[in-house]
């Protein structure tokens, strides 16, 4: 019995690990880019998203998983997108009523949760085919790497852009009589292609020297 | 004949059947999520309606800072820069004596990158502008950005309601009919400046044709 | 006159100025998955193009003529993903009847662009932007995909030319693809302010 106890723990702990690192939905499996190119600009926004995400992403594994054995096969991805189209809905809803200001900043990102390739991918792959237990670990790992390299980008695009992070000044401006100069091009698109490719170019290095 | 008829129709029940079996779960899930979206819709739009109406008192409020309460007066329709007819909210402007304090409305247009979205206030006569906030807008950061700041928005705050004329070189601290643009951002300054003239003439044209700002009114 | 002026400025805007992909981080995925040679591009561009003037043009009358005539709009998200699925699926069934060889050079992307942000983006973006009429949703949506397609092209073709170039081997495949995409969305910059 406790062998079997062991098991499962040792299991739940790797899907736990896995959507933090190893399968990192946006540095390794390359998923959900057009969020995280989008409201990494500050990390407030990147965090709420990064919530959001977390949110739709648990609910759907939820529910797919209860549904797993009532499927049909030609009308599964309907049934995912439905399901995850009615929680970013939900979720949308509770950004206007507590968080107005973050809703308008991120504004039609949200809603594009539907299409983010990561829930679908994970309601298909995961949720579908495994149990309850397995797939909340597997929603919360997957959506908490997710969170941590949002925050990371939105990080550093932050810290270069306006020197503060969090809107918690670090670096003096240069206008305030420090001497940060600040990128304005990390706040623009510029910024934030060029940002995601390093970052991808710097993962691939630590895992080059991994492997 | 009668045989054929009842094979037809059983063929009929038993595509219904078949449809039914298949697609139960689409339809059941989708009376449950349809509930689930209405039922928090109903909880939550009082709560996201009340954030709208805070987020104006809020902005007009420290625009015209003895406003309490806005009324909504009436919906005027005008033609923005681009041609383009829109609806415009005028809110009345309320103290706590229930006496009109100003005016205010949204305005917006296209700036350098992308929309600017403004919320111009008036005095009660529409003789000053008590100025503008900006609500939305993507003007390119360190530049045209500026609109935001003090700099820039002060030159408004009691500037005459008629046509602004945008200038690259003066005294902002004079208040006056001529505004100075942000250095860099001409551009992002210019569409503040004719956003601004667009709503606010025709606004006024109409208003005092409706005979509700060519005096002194109090309600 | 006036429309055709509307129009015009419609057009050119999205295609350029406002482009979906260098401006609104719209359609990422499938431009860093496609853009590999130029024929699988511009194939995939032209598929877009065709799904987003159908799907645009089907949410906004959809939006406009139902959902906000009876009250409707929090179901807006569900209602436009429903029918961007449906019509991808009725343009693929349309296809594999009637141009079947259009059909097998259209290949896996057709399925896939259901999930294009780019898709569901512009819908949304049609009701934030205020677009007052039929004629413009539609002109606007296609300018959106000419975008999408202009955009996945000549990534495509610089890509066909990094792959000759001597490019460090950490930075390979999606990283220099998304420096690439950056130094072009500081290009497009340039464009900004054109519409007055």
């Amino acid at each position: 019995m406790t062998d079997k106890s062991e098991v499962r723990t040792a299991l739940y702990g790797q899907t736990l690990i896995a959507g933090l690192w190893r399968e990192n939905p946006v540095f390794r499996l390359l998923l959900g880019m057009c969020p995280t190119l989008a409201v990494t600009a500050a990390v407030k926004p990147a965090l709420t998203m990064g919530c959001c995400v977390i949110f739709v992403l648990l609910c759907s594994n939820i529910i797919v998983s209860l549904m797993r054995n009532l499927l049909k096969p030609h009308l599964r991805i309907l049934m995912f997108t439905l399901t995850i189209a009615t929680f970013v809905t939900i979720a949308d809803l509770f950004l206007k009523a507590f968080v107005p200001e973050m809703s308008e900043t991120l504004g039609p990102y949200v809603p594009l949760i539907i299409v983010n390739c990561i829930i679908i991918c994970r309601a298909e792959a995961c949720a579908s085919k495994n149990g309850l237990i397995i797939s909340v670990i597997d929603a919360l790992g997957m959506g908490v790497g997710f969170t941590l390299t949002l925050c990371v980008l939105a990080g550093v695009r932050e810290l270069l852009a306006t020197g503060a992070i969090f809107e918690i000044q670090i670096l003096a401006l240069l206008k305030e009589g420090g001497w940060f100069v600040p990128w304005a091009a990390m706040g623009m698109p510029v910024g934030a292609f060029i940002t995601l490719g390093l970052m991808l170019g710097l993962v691939n290095v630590i895992t080059k020297k991994d492997a | 004949m009668t045989l054929q008829h009842c094979g037809r129709k059983g063929l009929v029940m038993l595509k219904i059947k078949h449809f039914i079996q298949q697609s139960w779960l689409l339809i059941v899930a989708s009376f449950f999520f349809g509930l689930l979206i209405a039922v928090t819709n109903a909880a939550l739009s009082p709560k996201i309606v009340q954030n709208k109406i805070n987020k104006r008192n809020r902005l007009v409020g420290a625009l015209l800072p003895d406003a309490k309460n806005f009324v909504l007066d009436k919906e005027i329709e005008i033609e923005s820069i681009q041609g383009k007819k829109e609806k415009i909210e005028v809110y009345r402007a309320m103290s706590e004596e229930d006496e009109c304090v100003g005016w205010s409305f949204n305005a917006d247009g296209s700036g350098f990158a992308d929309k600017i979205e403004l919320v111009v206030a008036v005095d009660k006569d529409f003789e000053k502008l008590a100025g503008f906030d900006v609500l939305a807008s993507n003007e390119t950061p360190g530049f045209g950005d500026q609109i935001k700041y003090d700099y820039y928005r002060d030159q408004f705050k009691g500037a005459p309601a008629e046509e602004l004329k945008l200038v690259t070189s003066g005294e902002p601290k004079n208040i006056d009919a001529e505004i100075v643009a942000i250095s860099g951002a001409t551009v992002s300054s210019e569409a503040v400046v004719e956003i601004i003239n667009s709503f606010l003439t025709q606004i006024k044209e109409q208003m005092q044709q409706k005979g509700q700002i060519s005096n002194d009114r109090q309600e | 006159m006036d429309t055709l002026n509307i129009l015009l400025i419609g057009f050119i805007s999205i295609v350029v100025v406002k482009n979906l992909v260098f401006t609104k981080f719209l359609g990422i995925c499938p431009y860093l998955g496609v853009s590999g040679r130029i024929d699988m591009a511009f194939g995939m561009g032209m598929a877009v193009t065709f799904v987003v003037t159908l799907s645009g043009t089907l949410t906004w009358m959809i939006d406009n003529w139902v959902l906000m005539k009876l009250g409707l709009e929090v179901t807006r998200y569900v209602c436009f993903i429903l029918v961007i699925a449906g019509a991808v699926q009725l343009v693929e069934m349309y296809l594999r009847k009637f141009f079947p060889s259009l059909y097998e050079s259209f290949g896996i992307f057709l399925p896939l662009i259901t999930t294009n942000c780019a898709i569901l983006g512009l819908c949304l973006f049609l009701n934030l932007w205020n677009i007052n009429s039929l004629l413009e949703a539609v002109v606007v949506s296609f300018g959106a995909g000419i975008g999408f397609t202009m955009a996945i092209c000549i990534m495509a073709g610089i890509r066909e030319n990094l792959n000759m170039a001597d490019v460090p081997k950490c930075l390979k495949g999606a990283p220099i693809t998304l420096i690439t995409a950056g130094i072009l969305a500081l290009a497009f910059m340039g464009f900004a302010g054109m519409i007055r």
